[in-house]
């Protein structure tokens, strides 16, 4: 038993470190943990202030409880997702194999160890989500009763079981077949990118599905409990609580977590030592290998392409945003006047319809500024150096040179994607020259002015020293700050145009528009080139 | 030639390079010896611009690496002790992505690249990722791409970890090679019999203070490198 608190102790206090920072100072260090904290809490907050106006909305109908479990389930399919991507660093290819492995401890204990400290980390990212919708449900329910609380808190530490268990048996099968055929980056961006585009499929269609939940919320339920077994105990103890199906459930879910650690422990070590394993049997001789010369900026994008393209984590991050713009622009292409009848039967938007019905272009610039500011794709890449920043400062290259490379392969990844669009758009609604080079010009600007403050924040908040990319991409202090501020300017951009729109021609605004960002740009490229490339050199590992 | 005069570099209050002075000359290969923590990758990297220094300066062929790192780094290369490279690339990109950061040209790259690779029996791995390499094969590929752009001053921290006997004699040859040709091979190491039968010069350090530098001969007199170092130690 001391064994196991040992094991437990080690792995836990080196992996959960997950806003470490490069301070030496407590105080600092304390103040990290702080706004982490203070950002969670956001997250939170935003969570419930989402999910609170649909609670309200399905309780016109009744169907608080339904829409709760709809919610755990869809968190529980998350928790895989999201486990797919972890199960990598924290299951297999972990870095402490050769050390516990070498150790007088039982195999079953390393595994275990493994798949508990994945289960503490799946309880943190499922509570961010399951506490404010929790919440949200109490303030919307017909009726509480006490047993409803035991029922959630239970349920909170009980439902990450089953999708871990299911994320290890996916990652042990996609790390069989990349040991084999290395395509498991390829498995997860698929994955991922499905599973996000299912969650904005449910976003845009949420009137008709409400409509579908109101005419066969038996069916449903019915379809929740025969595909998750979990979601369906939920149901029926908010219903009705029963203390033996309670029971039963924890115990079905303890069998299950066994269960899964004895099927895993038996391919588990031979997988994972496969792993290293060089796999490429294709021998190409030196002689016939194409040597490619390019020039040093060349080179530098192509490095940063090279990073972007390997790590599939960044790929779905970045790359969603910018699948999303071409989705929407053709949409917007083909369902544009279904969309603005949509908006002109909603009440007190009719006015929204005739404004933006005038100004197409300003539909348009809106998206490019969603699409510019949903995601940032720099706020990391000083982070995924890790310790090749070491490398980087011995080869004969200026500071600027590195950093600024970063921000041109990010524009080399955003600004076709975003032209694509536009084109369609301009040739769709028929948008004059002058409107179409604004907004041309905006869809390099914009990006532009979310590289450069990606990339001054992942200076100030670096994590060169990291167990992962999806710790560096997804949950790192420098992405948090960068995406929150990214929103800010999001809104601040929308509120702006919905304030002129009326008052100034949208060419005028256009340009405006392009004049500030012409001046934030500047100001943003003059703080990397001389507060950016002194916080470059003094970064150490 | 490096130049190392009075460097003091500091982590906080502690003292990591204590007025460090020496001076390595075209044509050596200098062994660069101290216990673990003594302060030698500390002034490695000083030397190579990685990391800045408090005090003092560091010329390479007179050039400032301080006021003038990029010129300065253009004639070294630099060998870690821990092979970092972009593990995601294959190694025939990573060397020729080093080659282009050197401007390189194309058929020099060609040559040396087929050269160091066939020495150090890496000509058939080259279209690999690194990620799927030993510890000696990313070494072998971060020193095929560190001798491919032929650096006029090659700095090496720890060089022969992790690499086979047989790779350990190839290196040993290229660098005679070069030091015949005047270039200067500068190397921290622990192994002190190789250093010994290897090395013209040596300097020793222990807590960031140099306590002896000169050539092979006038620092160990009769007596082998080891025992020197071993009374020094104390």
């Amino acid at each position: 038993m001391k064994k196991i608190f040992s094991l437990l102790k080690a792995c836990m206090t080196s992996d959960m470190n997950l806003f470490k920072v490069k301070s030496k100072k407590k105080s600092k260090q304390s103040n990290n943990l702080l706004v982490a904290f203070l950002l969670m809490l956001v997250f939170m907050f935003s969570i419930f202030s989402n999910v609170n106006n649909l609670f309200q909305k399905v309780a016109e109908y009744h169907l608080q409880s339904l829409l709760l479990v709809l919610f755990s389930f869809m968190t529980s399919l998350m928790v895989i997702i999201e486990g797919v991507y972890k199960t990598g660093p924290l299951i297999f290819n972990c870095r402490d194999d050769q050390l516990l492995l070498s150790l007088p401890i039982d195999r079953k204990l390393v595994l275990f160890v493994r798949i508990f400290k994945f289960y503490v980390f799946e309880l943190i990212f499922n509570s961010l989500f399951m506490i404010p919708i929790m919440g949200a449900y109490i303030l919307w329910a017909d009726n509480i009763n006490s047993t409803f609380y035991l029922t959630s808190i239970i349920m909170l530490f009980i439902m990450p079981i089953i999708p871990i268990i299911i994320s290890c048996i996916i990652g042990l099968i996609t790390s069989f077949l990349s040991s084999k055929f290395k395509f498991k980056n390829l498995t997860q961006i698929l994955l991922s990118m499905i599973f996000l585009l299912g969650i904005l499929f449910f976003t845009m269609n949420l009137e008709s599905i409400f409509e579908y939940f109101k005419n066969n919320s038996n069916s449903i339920s019915d379809i929740i409990k025969k595909i998750y077994y979990p979601s369906a105990v939920y149901l029926d103890l908010i219903n009705e609580f029963n203390l033996f199906e309670l029971i039963k459930f924890i115990l079905v879910n303890i069998f299950i977590y066994v269960i899964g650690i004895l099927i895993l422990n038996k391919y588990y070590f031979k997988i994972n030592s496969g792993l290293k394993r060089v796999v490429n049997n294709k021998k190409v001789n030196v002689k016939d290998i194409k040597i490619k010369q390019n020039s040093k900026n060349n080179s530098l994008i192509k490095k940063e392409l090279n990073i972007f393209f390997k790590t599939p984590v960044f790929i779905v991050n970045a790359g969603f945003s910018l699948v999303l713009f071409i989705i929407m622009s053709i949409m917007l292409c083909i369902k544009f006047d279904g969309f603005m009848n949509t908006l002109g039967s909603m009440e007190g938007f009719i006015f929204l319809k005739d404004l933006l019905e005038n100004n197409v272009p300003l539909i348009i610039l809106l998206l490019v500024i969603m699409t510019s500011f949903m995601t940032s794709i720099t706020s990391s890449l000083i982070s995924l150096e890790g310790k090749n920043i070491t490398l980087l400062k011995s080869l004969p290259l200026k500071t600027k040179d590195i950093l600024l490379s970063k921000i041109y392969a990010c524009l080399v990844l955003t600004t076709p994607v975003l032209f694509i669009g536009d084109i369609i758009m301009f040739i769709r609604f028929k948008i004059g020259i002058i409107p179409s080079i604004f907004i041309l010009l905006l869809s390099v600007l914009l990006p532009l002015a979310s590289h450069l403050i990606g990339i001054i924040i992942n200076l100030k908040y670096p994590k060169l020293d990291f167990e992962n990319s999806a710790e560096v991409v997804k949950q790192s202090m420098s992405s948090f700050i960068s995406v929150m501020l990214g929103m800010l300017l999001l809104i601040i951009n929308y509120v702006l145009v919905f304030i002129t729109i009326d008052i100034f021609n949208y060419n005028i605004i256009l340009f405006l528009i392009i004049i500030f960002y012409l001046l934030l740009d500047y100001i943003l490229y003059l703080i990397l080139i001389k507060k950016g490339v002194k916080r470059f050199n003094d970064l150490t590992i | 030639m490096i130049e190392i005069k009075n460097v003091t570099k500091k982590y906080g209050d502690k003292k990591a390079l204590d007025n460090v002075s020496f001076t390595v000359n075209d044509g050596d290969i200098f062994a660069f010896i101290g216990h673990n923590g003594a302060g030698k990758t500390t002034l490695i990297k000083s030397i190579v611009g990685i990391h800045d220094f408090d005090e003092g300066e560091i010329l390479i062929n007179n050039i400032s690496i301080k006021d003038n790192p990029v010129e300065c780094k253009k004639l070294m290369a630099f060998v870690p002790d821990n092979p970092e490279t972009y593990e995601h690339m294959k190694a025939i990109d990573y060397i020729n992505f080093i080659c282009d950061m050197y401007d390189v040209p194309k058929d020099v790259r060609r040559n040396n690249i087929e050269k160091y690779s066939k020495i150090f029996g890496m000509e058939n791995k080259l279209n690999d990722t690194i990620d799927s390499f030993s510890h000696g094969m990313k070494q072998k590929v971060v020193l095929i791409s560190a001798l491919a752009h032929d650096p006029k001053i090659l700095v090496m921290d720890e060089p022969f970890v992790g690499l086979d006997p047989k790779a350990v004699f190839e290196i040993k040859e290229i660098l005679n090679e070069m030091v015949k040709e005047g270039k200067i091979v500068f190397y921290s190491t622990h192994i002190l019999d190789v250093a010994e039968k290897l090395c013209s010069r040596v300097a020793i350090i222990k807590n960031g203070k140099l306590v002896k530098s000169g050539s092979m001969k006038e620092i160990k007199g009769d007596k082998s490198l080891e025992n020197v170092f071993m009374e020094l130690e104390g």
